[in-house]
């Protein structure tokens, strides 16, 4: 293995493999095709939250001139599945159909068109004429489980619910030690409660699906998706037709985060083409992405720690209720995160994680960048913030104090996997202690800390700090695989399974390949997420891709080259282990100047030796090394209108060795900016009767370019025995904490805390009033 | 069904379309192959639908084609000079600016719009000059930096001339 | 999308706009910019006619001074050198506030009142300079102060004529004077949650000659604070007066609560909003408070 210093590929900001392509607005996205007969296919989505269809009346929309095909609940097979995009046997709960009888909120579907122009399309949702049985609503999470709730997923058909008859998706329950016991060792209890909303992914680019049949009769699907082989996999049982007959393929995506990581219009999309027979597209509105796409679990967490007078942490208990919506995508395994990439940041003997997931008749919740980690982080690191204070130590102190350490053994990981008892977690690679020392000085948190909060005027600046782990990929369960094979010209295809998203993804696998093959990185040409032509990939969620799907390509990468080396050994007359692969050539380690360009070999290999250099490997790790994140922020409060200005946030972050820092720290900023929304100004805000009130982005607000503070980002390096060239993850932890460190910082400045997200200036103005500081 | 027929001058080439007369700029554009003008939000909100309107950047979403007639447009695809790219597209390749890639091509026409009348822009201006372009991937940073090394890489071949 | 919309007219002078208008059997709509109309599904719209080719986009002197008209964009507002000299540049401040480059470039000064939101920027800074609009049908032209102009949230006195001009009067004369425009939102392009513009002379012993105060988004319409407005003249500018004008200010408004905010916040925010403008003005007044 070729050191750190010595490497001439990873760890360069090499330009993105496909940033051409992206910069001059080449077509490449889903929607940039054109299929001469194209239909347009729209779903019509339930205005009620809560509703039996008792008779649904599509004649009239069949007979608009230009529509060629409505379906309903009669016209589908009825398949009980979950929509989440994970590894067979999905641990979420089967509780979805393709088209049903039952509506359970808001934009559920109830019918699906498939007409020659959007318009049509329109009009014929208008006239399908449907009479509902009006269910009351469930909407308040603590009211899901109520004795007399109205019972949400009453089929006899649906698995994997833990109790529907009290509207529970799902339950989780897990303790290390004994907290009781550790309570009473304490000699101080700390417990709060804190709540979190539904917060949208808002891709630039909504969900989009185009499926036709292709000359052989194969149902193709071309998806903006992060799942292709689950999608495949979940369309062809959802219609019953064979997975062989299923090709999926995934162009550039404009976003994901995480909503992408479900099969959410593949199924009704091929539906639609298999019964007009003709190429249709559905392509959501902004305004349907909103309400009919998925959003991240919103949660009531009460976090109890207790510690001892010297701050170490003797127990924590973290309780939550959080609520899935109408469907129980992702429901244990967000909620299975919120206790097992959370609690354990703190070497605590005595820990107890407990869990409800409800269901509610309110859009459906599923994957979001952080996957149960930004509600937790909120909870620990909120409550962390408040021990130290307490016990007037210094935030950094305490946590230094208290966090995991290189060596240990994560023991709650092997109780929350996915779905299943999953694996303990070893610690082999550890940056956090140097993530804290380096954030700390950017942001001049000595000096800051020990001037206390700054006032001038009406206004209060405060710094604060918060810290998180994450995984990186699902241990036991993220599999990737690749294919490689050489061209006559001494370039190399790599096809891999795997989904770039926008995340770079094929980039930094490109770049893993042309250092272990010794080529330059243009020598490699990338084909991802097709389930025709690249080997499996589960896709990219969990911060897998570069450690997983990395470590397929470069296991493939490898073997590779042991045939390359094995052909050069003997055109050059070297044994093999005297060779080595660099700059485009294979070269004798020893001065004998024996050398052979990769063209060169690769020519003599397709047409005298007739024979193809090609090879594949599969990739799987039994653990998931955590990436760590100390992240700190400067705010300034004004204690009139109660803005909170965030002046400065740092993110300084151990994601192993960055393949490509540049990238690496896109993927940073951008996370920031999702908390930062998440914390201050995002919410999916739902009427009585269950509608959303704010589907579009005049009312749904993400930060602009003019929304940002100044961001500092610190790539920390460690070396991960587990990831290709010391590599870990960055996709998702950097959204963990930018918005708890800003509340730690608002509560520096002003001594108010706030455990409601999202923090609006009314909020902080209310507690600045109670608390007597306002100035209005 | 009505159309009506308008004429425009697109990426420096004349053109005359038939469209609906409540057809949206977008949708036309789309419909003649210009795929680099993306569509968001359909609300004037997101800017992943920005082309240049006689070198003013617009929503192509809310604007109805029949408004863009007699005018001169720009999008992505008139950019780059054959396999020559524009200072900014250069820029934000190098800069790391583009991830997924969705807004990208918005962000850079809306770049190019304000550099033609501010070729010596401070940050904020450049955060002003961006805020209609919407990101979900970047945080800004660097298409912000990546308008100003643009800029810079401008000021510098002009000085050069 | 408008597969309802059957015909676009563009025509080259009022007299044709207006025929084309009230012949349409109310299924036609004046198009400015058409940021607010076409993201709206109203398929009662059965065609647009085209304001752009006549002649109603200029910002020239009138008496002492200025006409804007109707199809000025925001960010022609925004840009115009007299526009950003006028009263301390609070017209323009305003519509460059508006939203993003993107809309601003295409919005019209008489889109954004016609559209007669209680938000509207532009709105508020016109009705601290007593502006005046003018417009007309086929009975003739008849012009009207601004503040007589929003009936309504989305709701104003034109009815189906066309707005053709704003006219700005000159601001009261005097060298101790100041202007200030303030917003809030919930990010820095949001519409406003509040908006606020003041305006003020003060004499050499720095009590106030002339004073304007006008608020968007916290009543039905943009308004004036006549009672605050009252309560101020002739008094001598000190915080503590400036204290009670505010006060005044935030038991006048009557805002909503809304997906921005609520109506007890707003209620603040006038009052805080306008405290600082006053402040602004006064340090532009060279008043020492």
């Amino acid at each position: 293995m070729t050191m750190n210093s010595e490497r001439s590929i990873v760890g360069k900001n090499f330009r993105k493999v496909d940033g051409v392509k992206l910069v001059t607005g080449r077509p490449a996205f889903t929607d940039d095709i054109h299929l001469p007969g194209m239909l347009i296919g729209k779903i019509l989505p339930s205005p009620r939250a809560h509703a039996r269809i008792k008779n649904i009346d599509a004649s009239k929309a069949k007979a608009l001139p230009g529509v060629h095909a409505v379906l309903t609940y009669r016209d589908v097979p009825r398949v009980p599945h979950t929509t989440a995009g994970q590894a067979w046997p999905e641990p979420s709960p089967k509780d979805t159909y393709l088209l049903d009888w039952k509506v359970r909120f808001v934009g559920d579907r109830v019918a699906a068109v498939a007409a020659e122009s959007r318009a049509i399309a329109e009009e014929a949702l208008r006239l399908i004429e449907v009479e509902y049985e009006d269910l009351p609503p469930v909407l308040e999470i603590e009211q899901a489980m109520a004795p007399g709730a109205p019972v949400i997923h009453d089929e006899p058909d649906s698995t994997g619910i833990h109790d529907a008859a009290h509207n529970v998706a799902g339950f989780i329950l897990k303790e290390i030690g004994s907290v009781e016991r550790g309570f009473r060792e304490a000699d101080h209890i700390f417990e709060r409660e804190f709540r979190t909303q539904r917060q949208q992914h808002c891709s630039i680019e909504p969900h989009i699906t185009i499926s036709w049949l292709d000359p052989d009769n194969r149902l193709v699907i071309r998806s903006s998706t992060q799942v292709p082989f689950h999608a495949r996999r979940q369309v062809a049982q959802i219609l019953q037709i064979p997975l062989q007959r299923v090709h999926v393929v995934k162009p550039r995506i404009g976003g994901g985060f995480g909503g992408k990581q479900e099969m959410l219009l593949e199924d009704i999309c091929g539906a639609l083409a298999l019964a007009t027979r003709r190429p249709v597209k559905i392509e959501y509105t902004r305004e349907e992405e909103f309400f009919m796409a998925r959003s991240r679990h919103p949660q009531i967490l009460r976090m109890k720690m207790g510690v001892k007078r010297d701050g170490t942490i003797v127990a924590s208990q973290l309780t939550v209720l959080a609520t899935t919506g109408a469907y129980g995508s992702h429901a244990t395994t967000v909620q299975g995160n919120t206790g097992s990439k959370v609690l354990p940041l703190y070497r605590v003997p005595n820990m107890k994680f407990e869990c409800h997931i409800v269901y509610t008749t309110a859009p459906v919740a599923g994957a979001f960048r952080g996957y149960g980690c930004p509600q937790g982080f909120l909870a620990q690191e909120s409550l962390v913030d408040e021990i130290a204070h307490e016990l007037k130590m210094d935030p950094i102190e305490f946590r230094r104090k208290n966090m995991i350490r290189l060596g240990d053994l994560d023991e709650l990981s092997a109780e929350l996997g996915e779905g299943r008892r999953g694996l303990p977690r070893r610690i082999r690679s550890c940056g956090l202690p140097e993530c804290l020392e380096r954030g700390a000085a950017a942001i001049d948190w000595e000096r800051r800390r020990k001037a206390g909060p700054a006032s001038n005027g009406h206004l209060r600046r405060g710094v604060g700090v918060a810290c998180s782990m994450q995984g990186s990929g699902i241990a036991g369960i993220d599999w990737a695989s690749a294919l490689i094979k050489l061209n006559e010209d001494g370039s190399f295809h790599l096809l891999a399974g795997a989904s770039d998203l926008g995340t770079g993804a094929d980039t930094v696998l490109a770049q893993i390949v042309a250092e272990t093959l010794g080529v330059s990185l243009d020598k490699i040409t990338v084909t991802s997420g097709d389930t025709d032509f690249t080997p499996f990939d589960v896709g990219a969620y969990a911060s897998s891709t570069t450690i997983i799907s990395g470590g397929a390509v470069k296991k493939t990468a490898e073997k590779v080259r042991d045939q390359i080396v094995k052909l050069a050994s003997k055109m050059l007359e070297v044994p093999p282990e005297e060779l080595i692969c660099r700059d485009n050539q294979v070269v004798a380690k020893s001065e004998c100047g024996k050398a052979v360009t990769m063209a060169d070999l690769a020519m003599h290999a397709t047409y005298r030796e007739k024979f193809q250099i090609i090879d594949s490997a599969s990739h799987f790790n039994t653990d998931s090394p955590p990436p760590f994140c100390a992240q700190f922020a400067d705010v300034e409060v004004d204690t009139e209108t109660g803005e909170i200005r965030v002046l400065h946030l740092v993110t300084a972050v151990d994601c192993g060795v960055p393949i490509n820092p540049r990238q690496a720290e896109g993927q940073v900023e951008g996370a920031v900016a999702q908390s930062l929304g998440y914390g201050f100004t995002e919410e999916m805000v739902l009427d009585g009767q269950g509608r959303m009130i704010n589907p579009s982005f005049l009312d749904y607000k993400i930060l602009s370019s003019k929304d940002m503070p100044k961001l500092t980002t610190i790539l920390v390096e460690t070396e991960e025995p587990l990831g290709p060239y010391g590599a870990k993850s960055i996709g998702e932890v950097a959204i963990n904490t930018a918005a708890p460190a800003v509340l730690n910082a608002v509560f520096h400045a002003t001594g108010v805390r706030f455990r409601k997200l999202p923090v609006r200036p009314e909020d902080v103005l209310r507690a600045l009033g109670a608390k007597g500081d306002a100035c209005a | 069904m009505n159309t009506i027929e308008i004429g425009v001058k697109i990426n420096g080439d004349s053109k005359r379309w038939t469209i609906a007369p409540g057809d949206l700029l977008l949708d036309v554009l789309r419909r003649e192959g210009y795929y680099g003008v993306k569509r968001g939000c359909e609300s004037g909100e997101c800017g992943a639908c920005t082309v240049l309107l006689d070198g003013k950047a617009i929503n192509s979403c809310v604007m109805f084609a029949a408004q863009a007639d007699g005018c001169e447009l720009l999008t992505i695809e008139g950019l780059a000079q054959g396999d020559t790219l524009d200072p900014i597209q250069e820029a934000f390749l190098e800069r790391g600016a583009v991830q997924c890639g969705y807004c990208t091509p918005g962000m850079i026409l809306s770049a190019k719009a304000f550099l033609a009348h501010q070729p010596n822009p401070t940050e904020d201006e450049v955060r002003d000059a961006l805020a209609g372009n919407l990101c979900r991937c970047t945080g800004y940073l660097k298409p912000v930096e990546a308008v100003l090394a643009a800029a810079e890489a401008c000021r510098r071949s002009a000085r050069e001339r | 999308m408008f597969d309802h919309i059957q015909a676009f007219h563009r025509p080259r002078n009022i007299q044709e706009a207006l025929r084309l208008i009230q012949d349409g059997g109310g299924g036609g709509r004046f198009l400015a910019g058409g940021t607010d109309l076409a993201v709206q599904a109203d398929r009662s719209v059965r065609f647009l006619v085209d304001l752009s080719k006549l002649g109603l986009n200029y910002i020239r002197p009138s008496g002492s001074g200025w006409a804007i008209g109707a199809t000025t964009t925001m960010a022609e507002l925004e840009k115009s050198p007299a526009i950003r000299a006028l009263a301390n540049g609070i017209l323009a401040k305003a519509a460059a506030s508006c939203g993003t480059v993107q809309n601003r470039n295409m919005a019209t000064l008489g889109g954004n009142l016609v559209n007669a939101s209680p938000a509207a920027d532009t709105a508020t800074p016109l009705l601290a300079l007593d502006a005046v609009v003018t417009f007309t049908d086929a009975q003739g032209q008849r012009t009207t102060a601004l503040a007589g102009f929003f009936s309504g949230p989305h709701r104003t006195a034109a009815g189906g004529a066309l707005l053709v001009e704003v006219e700005v009067p000159e601001p009261p004369a005097g060298a101790r004077a100041g202007w200030s425009f303030r917003k809030l939102g919930r990010t820095q392009s949001d519409i406003s949650l509040v908006n606020a513009a003041a305006g003020l002379g003060v004499g050499p012993d720095n009590c106030v000659q002339w004073v304007r105060i006008a608020l968007g988004a916290v009543a039905p319409t943009p308004m004036r604070a006549a009672n605050a407005e009252k309560l101020l003249a002739g008094r001598k500018l000190e915080p503590g007066v400036i204290d009670e004008a505010a006060a005044e200010v935030a038991r006048e408004v009557r805002p909503i609560s809304d997906i921005r905010a609520s109506a007890d916040y707003r209620r603040q925010m006038s009052g805080v909003l306008v405290k600082r403008a006053l402040q602004e003005c006064a340090r532009q007044a060279e008043c020492a408070l």
